[in-house]
């Protein structure tokens, strides 16, 4: 008698597979109960390891017992013609069979049938505190989202919403500051004026002639990272929508009589954001200082000698590149169906060519070796302070507790650094935060406006203090979780217009690489602890890693 | 012209043919006046959950004493500051640990609270408005505090964006002494001669429930939601004053001119302006047809002209103001310092071709279509829905204002907005142009508009 038949008839076998269905089953009940915040995160690993210890026990324990109609004995005690292990075989197939249908019904039912879910059961806090808003209140991805990309490599998502008898269209352009080098600096930005000034078939002025004639209207803007157009219409403006949009980017004219004069649009924008406003002024040169070698340091309006100069061949060679189908992601919600967008976009886009991709970035910003300063005299009667930190991508998980730890420090009223320095010791008229969020390494970014008079290095001294308070004692759980519910309320605002879906759709396709991103915002924010906020703080916050930039009335004191 | 040139033609003339069809409707609502005169406007929308609130008490900066400016927007910036038993920072937490939004401010005829509340604290929402109003602290060292910075943000506003201010500038210049001009949030000069007594004063007499319109739109049972504001507010006193009844302001003759001074200013700013028409003009559509050809698009009159083929601005456009009593009628742009004189006369050349050859027929369908296409994401959130029932109470005007505009603009033809037009926009001898520039480099120049006056942009008030 084999080792193998004897395994057979003792039911051990059976045993076994049995022990894998059921634990497998077990495994995914805690696994729910661990997600559902029911039981604590530890629980799966103990419940693993539990089952390791309990499967060679139950397989010796098969080996050497018999089950009889006397109860329970040992094998060797049993009478081999009295033996009933065939039928305790068939009742443990049966016990097989229901546990496995049990566990493909659950498999099947994670993408069938309504989540597993438990309900969450708030933990007690010290004081009465409003619970985050849980993710029971997101639905998942939604299924009437569709996305498709094109044979030319144009990436299209559709997000209809029947709501208003309006559609709203996002072509995203990977085309921004970063792209640029210098002598073409503010180049993407020129192109976010051409685009509107005339094809080979259309004269300079009648793209929005028509769109405004059949209802729409529309803007753009560009970015370190991008260039972004947009257009809101009535439904029954959408095949013209399709009809200009695909004229610009196959037919651009590149007149060099609309250049000379579009130059001067842009200067006056120029003069109108940078030069007449402090507040651009000395960002403009924050930007500029905090890096050295990526081109982020380039102003996305560009320097005026660059406005001036750039020549026809850049201009030629730069829309080519950054213009291809394969270089644009198209987003598109409101009053119509995926199937019509793209019906539509297969006769309109499909003949404009894919293009060879645009050069990677290559430049990496290296680590900053020491504090950086600047100092902008200028005719001002309130002081301004900025200050700057190296800090991660748009896709990184650090992002993410970066902008919940900014929400802490100067979202709202009651956000830490408002608090202190503009209602307590009114040190400031006003603090804010915010941190660049692009394909590349940016900038955690504050800007305060002092009020006259005031001594700009007592406060620089009191704002550091605090930041170095965060990275040392970090920061309290009430603070995560009101952060947490500013966060999601601003996700619902946001998902109220057909304007805020294709933004945030369109955002989160092209930065964190799908859309589908944007659906478990609620769950990840939700998943942020006290501890991931103290890190990033003390990882981002740091002297060496800090470009700090001044603007005030000359001769006035720091 | 090529086949595909033809194809957009035919497009073209398509969107001219075809009028855009637009669902303007104003969603069902309750409107409820509680026996003390606060009225409740309510209606529930379910697409997302939020609530959309605005209380709005009549009255607002144009009931400012004299001399007092910014009195009015202090109270309400006051009334965050602390209420019933929370104080500053605490009132504030409480907004924020629910994610909740809550502003408030003064216009010229009420003081504005707007509230965007996730559905599930509407209890909280209307705990806390109803401290606000009724319970304020109205705490005098908060108020020192909001006052300093208030004086210290117009510093600041002055380097950072002075734009911004002109405004503030041109209100003042051109209603002169009329209660339109006072600058909505103070100057310098006024802000500094508040006192506390006077903030009392004002709340006394200037809030309470004969004044008040509460307005809230969003996800929530509306019996429920009117039980809850009744409680609230059923018991509230009325305010002590009247609201002083404002006179039309004249239409202004001839030309007159305001240099203020910004030294080493690369760009100037400018309004031209008069006095144009109150909320309840009848000709509305026509007016915002004119108004969207004139200056109220991209492809606008101005825009087309100075912007798209000169090169001279950035932007151009013209705004109306339509409070209760005639507002401004102004053509706001900027341009670079040597441009200056070009830019106004340019401008001015597009207002009286505006007066001498009206508005085509193709030009007034794609008006229209731009109007009916761009409306219907104006009544897209609970937030927006509050506002515009807010404003209809508030100005004594019903569904129809909304319901029956697409009508009105269909109704609209060359001959109706020719007469707008000249009842509406001023002539070019009568026009008030504000200046917001470098002076040593344009003072003789814009002094050939008309009679100049000149003030530097460090002066601590807004009329000259």
């Amino acid at each position: 008698m084999s080792l193998f038949s004897e395994l057979r008839r003792r039911n051990v076998l059976k045993v076994a597979l049995l022990y894998a269905v059921g634990s497998l089953l077990i495994v995914w009940i805690v696994d729910g109960a661990v997600s559902g915040e029911v039981a604590p995160f530890w629980a799966k690993e103990f419940v693993l390891l539990l089952l390791a210890i309990g499967l060679p026990v139950s397989l010796i324990f098969a080996w050497v017992y018999e089950i009889t109609p006397e109860g329970l004995k040992k094998g060797v005690d049993v009478d081999q013609t009295q033996s009933i292990v065939y039928k305790t075989g068939q009742k443990l197939n049966a016990a097989v069979a229901v546990l496995a249908v049990l566990g493909l019904a659950a498999l099947v039912g994670e993408k069938l049938l309504p989540e597993f879910e438990f309900v969450r059961l708030e933990p007690v806090e010290e004081i009465p505190l409003r619970p985050v808003y849980d993710s029971s209140e997101s639905v998942g991805v939604p299924r009437e989202i569709t996305a498709y990309t094109m044979a030319n490599g144009l990436r299209i998502v559709v997000w209809p919403d029947h709501d208003i008898p309006n559609i709203v269209m996002y072509n995203f352009v990977r085309a921004g500051g970063r792209n640029e080098y210098p002598g073409i600096t503010g180049l993407s930005h020129f192109f976010e004026h051409m685009m509107f000034n005339g094809t080979s078939s259309l004269e300079p002025g009648e793209f929005d002639r028509i769109m405004e004639a059949a209802g729409g209207a529309n803007n753009a803007y560009t970015s370190n990272d991008l260039t972004v157009y947009q257009d809101w219409f009535p439904r029954s403006a959408l095949k013209t929508i399709f009809e200009l949009e695909a004229d610009r980017l196959q037919n651009l004219a590149i007149d060099p009589d609309v250049v000379e004069s579009e130059r001067n649009v842009v200067y006056s924008e120029r003069r109108l954001r940078i030069d007449n406003d402090n507040d651009g002024r000395l960002y403009e040169q924050m930007l500029a200082n905090a890096f050295v070698a990526h081109p982020y340091q380039f102003p996305v309006i560009g320097w005026p000698s660059d406005i001036e100069n750039w020549t026809q061949e850049d201009l030629e060679s730069y829309f080519r590149t950054y213009y291809a189908p394969n270089n644009c992601t198209m987003i598109f919600s409101g009053a119509v169906s995926p199937e019509e967008i793209f019906l539509l976009a297969e006769q309109y886009f499909a003949p404009i060519p894919r293009q060879t991709p645009p050069p990677p970035v290559r430049t990496v910003e290296p680590e900053q070796a020491g504090e950086r300063r600047i100092l902008i005299e200028s005719d001002a009667e309130a002081p301004l302070l900025h200050v700057a930190f190296h800090a991660g991508r748009a896709a990184d998980p650090e992002s993410r507790h970066m902008e919940l730890l900014l929400n802490i420090l100067t979202g709202g009223e009651s956000s830490r650094l408002h608090r202190l320095l503009v209602e307590e010791e009114q040190l400031a008229l006003n603090v804010g935060g915010l941190q660049m969020e692009g394909f590349d390494p940016g900038l955690v970014y504050f800007y305060l406006t002092l009020p006259p008079g005031a001594d700009i290095g007592a406060v620089e001294a009191r704002f550091l203090e605090e930041l170095e308070r965060i990275a040392l004692e970090g920061v309290t759980s009430a603070e995560l979780r009101k952060a947490q519910n500013i966060i999601l309320a601003d996700y619902w605002r946001s998902l109220s217009t057909i304007n805020g879906k294709a933004a945030a759709l369109g955002n989160y396709e092209v930065f964190t690489g799908s859309y589908e991103n944007l659906f478990s915002l609620p769950e990840d924010v939700g998943a942020v602890t006290v501890a991931d906020l103290q890190a990033v703080a003390a990882s981002v916050f740091r002297r060496n890693n800090m470009t700090i930039g001044v603007l005030r009335a000359a001769g006035e004191g720091t | 012209m090529t086949l595909h040139r033809l194809r957009l033609a035919a497009f073209a003339l398509c969107a001219f043919a075809t009028s855009v069809v637009a669902d303007i409707t104003l969603p069902e609502y309750e409107r409820v006046v509680l026996d003390n005169g606060v009225v409740l406007l309510i209606s529930e929308k379910h697409d997302v959950p939020l609530v959309g609130l605005q209380a709005t008490v009549r009255g607002g900066a144009i009931q400012d004493p004299e001399a007092l400016n910014g009195l009015a927007n202090l109270l309400a910036g006051l009334l965050e500051k602390g209420a019933g038993e929370r104080d500053a920072a605490v009132f504030a937490e409480s907004v924020d640990a629910v994610g909740g939004r809550l502003s408030a401010s003064a216009g010229l005829e009420s003081i504005r609270i707007s509230a965007d509340f996730m559905a599930r604290d509407s209890e909280l929402l209307i705990e806390l408005l109803a401290d606000m109003l009724r319970r304020p602290t109205l705490d005098p060292d908060e108020f020192e505090k909001l006052r300093d910075r208030s004086i210290n943000l117009i510093k600041a506003a002055k380097g950072s964006n002075p734009g911004d201010l002109l405004p503030s500038y041109g209100n003042a210049f051109l209603f002169e002494e009329h209660a339109y001009g006072n600058p909505l949030s103070g100057s310098e000069d006024s802000l500094a001669g508040i006192t506390h007594d006077d903030l009392l004063a004002f709340y006394e007499n200037h809030v309470g429930a004969d004044r008040l319109i509460i307005s809230v739109v969003g996800d929530f049972n509306a019996e429920a939601m009117q039980s809850r504001l009744a409680a609230a507010f059923g018991d509230w006193r009325a305010a002590a004053g009247e609201v002083a009844a404002v006179p039309a302001a004249p239409r202004q003759t001839g030309r007159r001119v305001l240099l203020v001074d910004k030294p080493g200013a690369t760009q100037t700013y400018f309004w031209l302006a008069n006095i144009g028409v109150a909320v309840d003009y009848p000709q509305r559509a026509e007016l915002n047809l004119a108004n969207t050809v004139f200056g109220g698009r991209f492809t606008s009159m101005l825009n087309t002209e100075l912007r798209v083929k000169a090169g001279l601005t950035y932007g151009a456009r013209s705004l109306l103001a339509r409070p209760a009593t005639p507002g401004s009628v102004v053509i706001s742009t900027f341009t670079e310092t040597s441009t200056t004189t070009d830019a106004i006369d340019m401008a001015i050349d597009v207002l009286q071709t505006l007066h001498e050859s009206g508005i085509d027929d193709e030009t007034i369908v794609s008006a229209r279509n731009y109007v009916m296409g761009q409306f219907p994401p104006r009544l897209e959130t609970a937030a927006q829905l509050a506002g515009q029932l807010a404003m209809l109470e508030l100005y004594g005007l019903d569904m129809a204002y909304v319901n029956d505009y697409a009508e009105a603009l269909e109704a609209a033809n060359g001959a109706s907005i020719t007469t707008t037009i000249a009842g509406v926009y001023p002539t070019t001898e009568d026009l008030v142009l504000i200046l917001i520039g470098d002076a040593e480099k344009i003072r003789e120049a814009v002094s050939e508009y008309g009679p100049l006056t000149e003030m530097p942009l460090s002066e601590t008030r807004f009329r000259p």
